[in-house]
């Protein structure tokens, strides 16, 4: 990083200060960013009320869910925090140890830590939720510390099986949000807010992936029916605004099941999200599969591997390598498509802004809001980026560092 | 092994009349006829679009063929996906290209297939591999990736692969033209001893000195067609077809 005998004014002396014009353009654009943040600075802390986020805080995170069924939500971001700590720490870990904490690492507790501090005053939480809020953010990091301490000691024959607390957690979550097996059952209309759209876009990303794998093989397939009812439903998908298919997705599903027997309006909007996802996703796979020499398949199929084993073990793991980043993308511009759920009357985050601002109580707070809005959205999709960043190094052979 | 009494050994690869042609409608393999006895070497030569790649890959089906038959090891090849899978667990092949799977180790490659189509135990077949990579000279990289050695190291490497599954036939695709000069002899060397442990072989290379030193017998291919079929020092010395002598011609 340091090259030898430069210290920190030097560096930025030769990086912005090179030339004369070089220079110039520093200044400017310093004077154009120290003017905006000055902005909207003064905009956040003098002029801004932060009334309206403070009194809907509970609004925003889970809608109308009952009072006094919340403490099922406390439980499972609690486990979802322990998961993720645990996963976290193993991934650093294994299966060749780097240092304890890299520098990515420290900078993500801290900034973890930053939050549990800023957000519960800034919001004027009750001292219990600020309490529950510190101890999710206290377990998450020991859990962390704790499986890059011992992960190794793990027996082998045990760490394969750890992945699978993911899609388990997941079923257990769907159970503690809807109820069942004694618990309260609580129905979908009553989701709301930042609960809604992350479960809607969790689970349009799970199932859209595989649908997707699917559809780009039928694509490339050498049946002609197969490929052509998988370029069919791909050029229909992909030709059509989201919007419409999700309003057409409302009215049809009514219309085609008989009363009762069609899905709840919240579980109709997130199949046609994960119908109209997993389109896009069959073309980043597609392009993965073309990137493959040929080459590949013809040594796997000459060894004898007939073709499923062929494209689980050789074909798809380097395919889906490559489509890696797109596939990415496509998930963040999925959790961002959730926002339409509030055009076909859901209360996700957008929708439930909606509500707030027509409330004459808070009218003419739409700035406050948005901003909220668009920094809770930018975290998500920054979580998905970075770890799909961190994957991507992972899987790629040359990069691990005991290989060397 | 001398080509002088093939009839006592089993026939290995017997192909009659086999003739190709691509969806562009250009014929690539005009009636090819070939046998090939248990523990013969037999060295296809030809120039460039003779078809003598697109021939050796009919043997296990990597090429469709419209016209003709082909018996490998006793099963008549056909359309039907478990006899292609069936042939292709007896016969190893070798890529111009070496097609190793990027993704997985150099010990991982070997013991992929054995363990996945055999279904034996991994351990096992783990020690063959070692094995295998002892006898090929790489070992000591058994743990490294495909990308991390050099293309004479990654042939023996895909050499090594085939023979893990124990086949009774290999097939060698050019196996010698994409690499660098230098690293050439250590890839014959391999073959050569393999073919001194009595595997049945058909070569497709432009190596002179391998079809002299290891050959049974050499095939001459143009225009998809065998022009001449002959023991190496007939065929090097007294070639009997002028397109024979124009094609050694050509290479010396």
């Amino acid at each position: 990083m340091n090259t030898p005998g430069s210290s920190p004014l030097q560096r930025l002396r030769r990086e912005l200060f090179a030339s004369p014009l070089d220079g110039l353009i520093s200044l400017l654009l310093i004077g154009f960013l120290l003017a905006v943040g000055l902005a909207v600075l003064r905009w956040m802390l003098f002029q801004a009320q932060w009334a309206v986020i403070q009194a809907n805080s509970t609004l925003f995170a889970v809608g109308r869910y009952p009072v006094d069924q919340q403490w099922r939500l406390w439980l499972l971001t609690s486990l979802l925090a322990l998961a993720s700590g645990l996963s976290w720490g193993l991934l650093r870990r294994l299966p060749h140890p780097g240092p304890a904490w890299p520098r990515n690492d420290r900078l993500a507790v801290g900034l973890l830590i930053a939050l549990a501090v800023v957000a519960p005053l800034a919001l004027q939480l009750q001292a219990s939720v600020q309490l529950r809020w510190w101890l999710i953010t206290a377990s998450l990091i020991t859990s962390r510390w704790a499986a890059g301490r011992w992960g190794q000691a793990i027996p082998p024959a045990l760490r394969r099986w750890i992945p699978l607390i993911w899609p388990l957690l997941y079923l257990a979550g769907m159970v503690l949000i809807s109820g069942g097996l004694g618990l309260v059952s609580v129905p979908p209309s009553e989701w709301g807010g930042l609960l809604l759209t992350l479960l809607t876009a969790s689970f349009a990303i799970l199932l859209c992936f595989p649908l997707g794998v699917l559809l780009a093989l039928g694509r490339r397939s050498e049946l002609p029916l197969l490929r052509g009812a998988s370029v069919l439903y791909i050029e229909f998908i992909r030709g059509a605004p989201l919007i419409t298919l999700l309003f057409l997705g409302q009215n049809i599903l009514g219309f085609l099941l008989p009363g009762g027997l069609a899905p709840d309006r919240v579980w109709r909007a997130a199949w046609v999200l994960t119908f109209f996802a997993a389109a896009y996703v069959a073309e980043a796979v597609r392009s993965g599969l073309a990137a493959l020499p040929p080459g590949q398949l013809e040594a796997a199929r000459s060894l004898g591997l007939p073709m499923p084993l062929a494209l689980i073990h050789v074909v798809l793991p380097q395919a889906l390598r490559v489509a890696l980043p797109a596939t990415v993308g496509q998930f963040i511009s999925l959790l961002q498509d959730t926002t339409l759920l509030s055009l076909i009357g859901l209360l996700d985050l957008l929708g439930t802004a909606r509500t707030v601002m027509a409330n004459p109580a808070f009218l003419g707070k739409n700035g406050e809001v948005y901003l909220v809005l668009a920094v809770l959205f930018w975290c998500c999709c920054a979580a998905l980026g970075l770890g799909s960043r961190a994957l991507e190094h992972r899987l790629n052979p040359l990069s691990s560092p005991a290989q060397a | 092994m001398t080509s002088s009494t093939p009839s006592a050994a089993a026939v290995m690869i017997e192909a009659r009349g086999v003739e190709k042609w691509y969806p562009n409608g250009f014929q690539a393999l005009r009636g090819v006829d070939l046998t090939v006895h248990q523990g013969e070497v037999v060295v296809i030569m030809g120039p460039s679009g003779s078809g003598k790649s697109t021939f050796i890959r009919t043997f296990n089906a990597l090429e469709a063929f419209q016209k003709g038959s082909i018996t490998v090891d006793g099963m008549a090849l056909s359309d039907d996906v478990r006899n292609i899978d069936a042939i292709r667990r007896e016969v190893g092949m070798v890529f111009q290209q070496f097609n190793l799977f990027p993704h997985l180790t150099v010990l991982q490659n070997l013991t992929l297939a054995p363990v996945l189509v055999r279904r034996r135990p991994r351990r096992e077949v783990e020690r063959q591999a070692l094995d295998l990579l002892e006898r090929v000279g790489i070992h000591e990289q058994a743990h490294k990736y495909p990308g991390q050695l050099s293309g004479g190291q990654q042939q023996r490497v895909a050499i090594a692969r085939s023979l893990c599954m124990e086949p009774r036939i290999m097939l060698f695709d050019e196996p010698t033209s994409a690499l660098d000069p230098e690293m050439v002899q250590e890839v014959l060397e391999v073959m050569q001893e393999l073919a001194r442990d009595g595997m049945t072989m058909v070569v497709v290379t432009h190596e002179l000195r391998f079809a002299r030193r290891v050959a049974s017998r050499v095939v001459l291919m143009a225009d998809g067609e065998v022009v001449e079929e002959a023991p190496p020092e007939q065929f090097f010395t007294n070639p009997r077809h002028e397109r024979s002598r124009q094609f050694l011609s050509q290479i010396r």
